[in-house]
């Protein structure tokens, strides 16, 4: 059977910050899955969603059957194109795999919407800032309200609420029921090192593409973290495969603040730039008024001769005499 | 109801006995119940049964909004009322019935997994095909919902739910499925469910636990409609675990109190309402 060689199919996402290789759940899980299949994909890392292929991060073009965007469709694709880690896994455990994704969504998944997007603190210091800091102009003033009213939506219309606001009672009962699922989850993976014995699967992905940002983006707010954090068996786990699959982002995090003055920077920030810039405009301001206030008058240099101004009816050729006298008296 | 007045209502729910004139409410059973609202009300009552709780099935056509959380069905106990099979079961364990105590820890993160398998999947596959199917949201599903209704409230309260669906249907990505997929997750779901369950009696082996109890009320349900096409009843009777599974669990509690009951009860659940 002869295999066709196609162009390795590219996947755009949401880039990363702070040792994590992206900062979107779902983009981490198609990351993940795509490290433990072995899939070689072409990985763009951008910050502008409308430069994606479907207009929506994460999306993966194919060269043949056009571009998907929900994680679950490119799981599917890249299992159809042979790249499986689901391959050894059971019968039993495959069902398994399909429930625990279950309780994930249902359970943990409104939890970290509403940390990450409904509660104000939060919303305010990490999540919008950083993606108004990093989409680019003009985008970073529309986007990310935007992202945050589908979030309200989605969790309002899920949970049959008509009253989600950044209160008590529906977070505590949407952290309670996070806290259940963590613990479950913890309970388990056990002292396994993934979930299905020594390989990952595509659980391992989901439960990946969850808990990262969660257990490494500082949250001011965050029972969440703490909780998380208490259980050390999953911190391990998430630790464990971002140091395996990830280590190249992992490093490249801290070091990429150092070449900021080589790239164009128009996404990073512009601090040897920033001085040059405001001199720059606050010159221009004053050349600006000086030359206003030349051009209407309000201040003038008079060439004319001093004497011709101070003593107007002597005449010119006794001035330089006529001067010190004048000066004398 | 927040994180205090729970545990004030379930103390309060420890103390009392489980009182004679228990009632279940749900919609009114041959004309407007649904699909999706018949196997929650089956899975409540056959979790019911499993520990030996008796309870009236009261069926009135506004149970949807008489429920505490907007959806059905809900059981009144004393003066209390509680809604959805999750919270129940929580209940009845603060009374002291449970039929999960002699679970391990793991079995237990298992239970729960497989639940949140059949509210993701198969609830919301059911709701899709109620609401976001063109035809059978026509034929069956408006009809129904509005039936106790008169012009024109029928057509706003149906066309309001529907609206409401489909806005959650899309809010979760479920919207540009076609029936075809969704058919397909169906199948999927059944066949993890099938794995699951293997060769034993019931999930976890030898008693039944409220997993079973809703994997029942969605399944019977699906196998005893009637709805535009048979596809869906057909992706679940090709696992024949499954179907053993019903009948083992509709003749060892359902049986021997009034067979009648949902028998005739699912199969009216039919368009128009002629007997099938």
């Amino acid at each position: 059977m002869r295999k066709k060689m196609s162009a390795p199919s590219e996947l755009y996402c949401w880039k990363g910050e702070r040792g994590l290789p992206s900062v979107d759940p779902d983009c981490l899980t198609v990351l993940a899955y795509a490290k433990f299949a072995g899939a070689p994909l072409k990985v763009h890392k951008i910050a502008n969603p409308w430069r994606s292929p479907t207009g929506s991060l994460p999306a993966l073009k194919t060269s043949e059957d056009g571009s998907l965007s929900q994680p679950h469709k490119i799981i599917i694709h890249l299992r159809k194109q042979k790249y499986n880690a689901d391959y050894d896994l059971s019968a039993k455990e495959g069902a398994d795999t399909l429930a625990f994704i279950s309780l994930l969504e249902e359970k943990l998944l409104p939890a970290l919407i509403y940390a990450f997007w409904v509660d104000s603190k939060n919303y305010v210091e990490v999540t919008r800032r950083w993606y108004a800091e990093n989409i680019p102009f003009p985008l970073n003033f529309y986007l990310p309200t935007r992202m945050h009213s589908h979030a309200l939506d989605r969790l309002r219309l899920v949970r049959g609420d008509s009253g989600l606001e950044p209160g008590d009672e529906a977070e505590k009962e949407l952290y309670r029921d996070a806290y259940e699922c963590m613990t479950l989850l913890s309970q388990r993976l056990g002292t396994q090192k993934f979930f299905f014995g020594d390989f990952p699967s595509s659980l391992d992905a989901y439960v990946f593409g969850q808990l990262a940002p969660l257990l490494k983006v500082k949250l001011p707010n965050c029972k969440l973290q703490q909780h998380l954090k208490s259980l050390d068996n999953l911190c391990h786990y998430c630790s464990h495969i971002l140091d395996l699959y990830f280590q190249n982002e992992a490093s490249d995090g801290p070091a990429r603040k150092a070449p900021t003055p080589r790239e164009d920077g128009s996404d990073f920030d512009n601090e040897p730039h920033k001085r040059r810039n405001q001199f720059l405009s606050v010159l221009v301001a004053l050349g600006a008024m000086v030359g206003y206030a030349f051009l209407t008058g309000i201040v003038s240099i008079q060439r004319s001769d001093p004497h011709n101004a101070l003593h107007g009816r002597r005449a010119p050729q006794l001035a330089g005499d006529e001067v010190d006298d004048e000066d004398g008296e | 109801m927040s994180l205090a007045a729970e545990a004030f209502v379930s103390q309060i729910a420890a103390a009392e006995p489980w009182p004679e004139n228990a009632a279940l409410y749900q919609p009114l059973k041959d004309d407007q119940i649904l699909l999706s609202d018949h196997a929650s009300s089956l899975a409540v009552q056959a979790y019911l049964r499993m520990c030996n709780l008796p309870v009236q099935v009261a069926c009135r056509a506004n149970a949807e909004y008489m429920s505490p959380s907007g959806k059905v069905p809900f059981i009144h106990i004393g003066n209390q009322v509680v809604s959805e099979l999750g919270p129940i079961v929580q209940f009845i364990k603060a009374k002291g019935h449970s039929l999960s105590d002699g679970l391990g820890e793991v079995q237990k993160a298992e239970m729960k997994a497989y639940m949140e398998l059949v509210n993701n999947m198969l609830l919301t596959a059911e709701l899709y095909i109620q609401w976001c199917d063109e035809n059978t949201a026509k034929e069956i599903t408006r009809p129904r919902f509005s039936s106790p209704y008169t012009w024109p409230l029928n057509h706003v309260l149906a066309y309001q739910k529907q609206w409401e669906v489909r806005r959650k249907m899309k809010a979760i990505g479920w919207a540009g499925k076609t029936l075809d997929q969704v058919y397909e997750d169906v199948s999927q779901c059944c066949q993890a469910l099938s794995q699951r369950l293997g060769t034993q009696p019931y999930f976890f082996n030898k008693q039944p636990t409220e997993l079973d109890a809703l994997v029942f009320g969605h399944l019977f349900t699906i196998l005893t409609t009637q709805l535009t096409s048979d596809e869906l009843g057909e992706k679940v009777k090709n696992y024949s675990n499954l179907l053993s599974f019903c009948r083992r669990i509709e003749q060892n509690y359902f049986e021997d109190h009034d067979k009648d009951s949902i028998t005739s009860s699912t199969s009216r659940l039919s368009k128009g309402s002629s007997l099938m």
